[in-house]
């Protein structure tokens, strides 16, 4: 496990203002499989944090862990100053939206979204005005009266966030919330969650598998893999300084190399497919890398090479649409002293 | 803006009102098992081994030398399995016409389908020999010399004993599907056999299973249907009746109830094999599959149906026939005289069997769905520990729960003596003896929840008694409704765990038709069948009216 975060804190969650919501150690096991290994994280309030990995990470799971639907088996979790480990989630007051529709099937839009009101007691023109405003707040207030199966699935997941969001929770936890939905819906969608979340400025955790997704809408990216979080932080920290091999290649394209590195120094070394310079073959020096291209595919803005150089195969990423980038054409590019990253962590 | 408030920031562990409810739930439907269905198990054993020199195993010696025995075992066995294969196939037929195909009379076949439940279980016997028997209508008009008493005779009834029971099962089974899948195997190219047997078989494997289960169960304790027609066929259950009513010979009777748990215990445990295996079938996002018509199966389907209710209504319908006619088949003057009731107590017992009927629905749907419910929020252990209790009574035939009740509450220092002789006994030995069939329907229509749905409440703050109350029972109240009908009816019915457990002031119906049949009063006794059909038809027209009044109103997720 690496990355900047969590700084090493003797009273984690405490002293610090600006953390909110705190995880300490955070360890789930399924049998024999670890789902979360000794995790830590802390969230600042307000701030919009995204789980991103592949699936089976573990990023679920520890959304799961913070709403209260699993327990964990050691760690803590701290809200502010309180523990809530004990707290069970129906009395963390915690909003959830589920991956699939999960509204209540036989409720009317305006009962599912106030189900969570009743919970707290919320009675008369209060409850209804507050579910007039979420109904609002997601543009289906036309539809109140309408049960969940005559509605589009996002729709659903919008009447999902208004019943999530009445109670005034704390912390907002999204499960996946778009991904079962079609392209365009999720674009629509992920710009209202992005503009609900700046304007409440609610602590909000998105789980995803969606890079693109992720780096839209998170102040920072929590990227997991098998259980452990590789790195946190923002896209750009994520795309410009990777902490691993991993991250380097999940975050972007990432030609991994070996060889290439100053002399004398062991390990692997990467480099962005928009990073490589095309230089004149006739004048390579010493640093230039002569390949064969293997595949040419024309992406519109750039135009992307498979370039066989060696025992090595390099992506890299031209503007517009070189001349003779064709199959089978030799080509020689450089890499940037600057652009260099040092890859650390075994080869997958 | 939000604003977090101190109050869920709890800082130490506290005991969680769910947690409190749920250990209640649990022990409310965890205890009455424990007393009315281990207690009563546990002394049958002890009894069972019991002999003048102490504890062993001289009573199951004496009763395995004689030959009668074994034949009396395999007796039952063949009888039931045969009757098993028969009903399951028959009734998956009838459930696949009526959920897959888009033929007509549907409301009509449904509800004679159902006709048997209306009936004791000696009905179907009693109309089998009315038709079939010596003195019945189709030896008398065609002299063909049938002989159906014994096997055939047992099999034919308990065929259409069970053949609702079945039918109810494969009915929710077929009723619900995710129309995505056939699409996909439409699309994939499968014709409509392999659809059959790569989707449909398989999306019903769960409810083919428990319907066997089930239906073998039925029929292997049936009891009232070999009386009647069985002649000297005997069969484990007519058996134990001879050893402990004939002969008051408790012992034996003991031996034998633990002999008869074995195939029934058998049973439950293949079951419950199988259905670790299975899954939700509909998923929070499943699409209703939508029956389109199609001219030939459609047609297949209606002849088929015809046939079958055609079969049931015979039976049922030679009952109310004879009960009307002077002196069947000999004097058909249509007559009333078969309902001035030369029995104990005369009509008495029709209101106490309605009076228990009432009790057992009531404390069976509380149980049942209690226990379902709380199923799902136990720990793994605590789980299996409560799912094993309540399907054990499917595994206690009804004769050995009555035999056990006597041993069990007859005795005076048991702390629950006072129970012994009251209607309120009757009516749980109901609950109890049908305990796992009310359970496992409730729990199949609780499990076809999907889990978002508990966890989607309690995120939102809702209790467990919240959840329960506003989300799950709202989505199965028809299952719930059905419960209800279910022990009602089962009450109304049942003969073989109640008939050791009435006295003269609490003598139910179904015994009064057995005491008529065993009289020579079979018209009598045809007449005092037609009364308790009446009630429970009553009775269940009432609910189906009312569910689809109601279900008109209110769109649920699980249909």
């Amino acid at each position: 496990m690496t990355g900047r975060h969590p700084p090493a804190s003797p009273e984690p969650g405490r002293g610090d203002p600006h953390v909110f919501l705190s995880l300490r150690q955070i360890t789930k096991r399924f049998g024999h499989v670890t789902a979360l290994d000794h995790i830590s994280l802390d969230i600042a309030e307000g701030e919009f944090l995204c789980f991103l990995g592949p699936s089976g990470c573990g990023k679920t799971t520890l959304l799961r862990v913070i709403a209260g639907l699993e327990t964990p088996d050691e760690g803590e979790i701290r809200l502010q100053e309180g523990r809530l480990d004990a707290v069970p989630a129906r009395q963390r007051n915690f909003g959830v939206v589920f991956q699939s529709y999960s509204l209540f099937p036989n409720m009317t839009v305006a009962r599912n979204v106030a189900y969570g009101l009743e919970c707290r007691g919320w009675r008369g023109t209060r409850k209804d005005e507050r579910v007039r405003a979420m109904l609002e707040l997601v543009h289906l207030a036309d539809q109140s009266d309408k049960l969940p199966h005559q509605l589009s699935g996002g729709q659903q997941q919008r009447v999902a966030l208004a019943r999530a969001l009445a109670p005034e929770p704390k912390v907002l936890l999204l499960d996946e919330p778009l991904s079962a939905l079609d392209a365009k819906v999720r674009e629509e969608l992920r710009g209202e969650i992005r503009d609900l979340q700046r304007a409440l400025r609610i602590t909000t955790v998105m789980v995803t598998h969606d890079q693109d997704e992720a780096m839209e809408l998170a102040d920072r990216i929590v990227l997991m893999n098998q259980g452990v979080i590789e790195q946190i932080g923002r896209a750009e920290e994520l795309y410009e300084q990777p902490a691993n091999r991993f991250v380097a290649e999940f975050i972007g394209r990432m030609n991994v190399l070996s060889g290439f590195g100053s002399a004398g120094e062991a390990g692997l070394i990467g480099v962005r497919p928009e990073h490589l310079e095309l230089i004149d073959g006739a004048a390579a020096g010493a640093d230039a890398i002569v390949g064969r291209i293997e595949k040419s595919v024309f992406l519109g803005s750039v135009t992307r090479l498979t370039l066989r150089a060696g025992d090595q195969r390099l992506v890299v990423e031209l503007r517009g649409k070189p001349a003779n980038a064709v199959p089978g054409a030799t080509l020689a590019v450089r890499i940037p002293p600057q652009s260099v990253h040092r890859i650390r962590g075994a080869p997958p | 803006m939000i604003t977090p408030s101190a109050g869920a920031s709890a800082s130490a562990w506290r005991l969680d009102s769910d947690r409190l409810v749920t250990f209640a739930l649990a022990a409310a439907v965890a205890v009455p098992l424990f007393l009315f269905v281990l207690v009563p198990l546990a002394d049958i054993l002890m009894l069972s081994f019991a002999t003048p020199d102490g504890f062993g195993l001289g009573n199951y010696v004496r009763y395995f030398q004689t030959p009668k025995f074994s034949r009396v075992i395999a007796n039952s066995l063949v009888v039931s399995a045969c009757a098993t294969v028969i009903t399951v196939v028959l009734a998956y037929g009838f459930a696949y016409a009526m959920h897959r195909t888009a033929m007509r009379w549907k409301t009509v076949f449904g509800l004679i389908a159902l006709l048997p439940l209306f009936a004791p279980s000696l009905v179907q016997a009693l109309g089998i020999l009315f038709l079939l028997g010596r003195n019945g209508l189709i030896n008398r008009a065609f002299d063909l010399g049938i002989d159906v008493y014994g096997f055939w005779g047992i099999v034919i009834a308990d065929v259409l004993y069970s053949f609702p029971h079945a039918y109810l099962i494969l009915s929710a089974a077929l009723a619900v599907a995710d129309a995505r899948i056939y699409e996909s195997a439409q699309m994939l190219g499968a014709g409509p056999l392999r659809v059959f047997r790569t989707v449909t078989l398989p999306a019903t494997k769960y409810g083919l299973m428990s319907a066997c289960f089930v239906v073998f169960t039925i029929v292997i304790t049936d009891f009232g249907n070999p009386m009647v027609i069985g002649a000297d066929y005997n069969v484990l259950a007519t058996e134990i009746y001879n050893q402990v009513s004939g002969q008051a010979n408790f012992e034996m009777g003991a031996v034998i109830g633990v002999v008869l748990l074995i195939p029934a215990a058998l049973a439950v445990v293949v079951e419950k094999l199988v259905s670790r295996r299975s899954f939700a079938v509909i998923g929070d996002r499943s699409q209703p599959l939508t029956v389109r018509p199609h001219r030939v199966a459609d047609r297949v389907a209606f002849a088929y149906s015809l046939v079958v209710c055609g079969a049931i209504l015979s039976i049922i319908g030679i009952v109310f026939l004879a009960s009307f006619v002077t002196l069947w088949p000999y004097n058909l003057h249509l007559s009333l005289r078969h309902y001035r009731f030369e029995v104990q107590n005369g009509i008495e017992p029709l209101w106490t069997s309605i009076h228990v009927s009432l009790m057992a629905a009531g404390i069976g749907m509380a149980v049942t769905v209690a226990a379902a419910c709380v199923l799902r929020r136990l720990g793994p252990w605590a789980a299996q520990a409560l799912y094993f209790l309540s399907i054990l009574p499917a595994a206690v035939p009804g004769m050995v729960l009555g035999l056990g009740y006597i041993l069990a509450f007859n005795d005076p220092a048991h702390p629950l003596h006072f129970l012994y002789g009251t209607l309120l006994i009757l009516a749980i030995c109901n609950v109890y003896h049908y305990h796992a069939q009310g359970f496992l329907v409730a729990t199949t229509s609780v499990n076809q929840i999907s889990r978002v749905f508990d966890e989607a409440s309690a995120v939102l703050g809702g209790g467990l008694l919240r959840t329960l109350a506003r989300v799950t029972l709202p989505i199965i109240w028809p299952t719930v409704a059905s419960v209800v009908v279910f022990f009602f009816v089962r009450s109304m019915v049942t003969l073989s765990a109640v008939i050791f457990l009435i006295t003269p002031e609490t003598q139910l119906a179904a015994v009064s038709v057995l005491l008529l049949d065993d009289s020579g009063n079979q018209n009598q006794a045809a007449a005092f069948s037609v009364c308790i059909m009446a009630v429970v038809g009553a009775a269940l027209l009432a609910f189906h009216f009312a569910l689809r009044w109601l279900v008109g109103r209110d769109v649920a997720l699980v249909r």
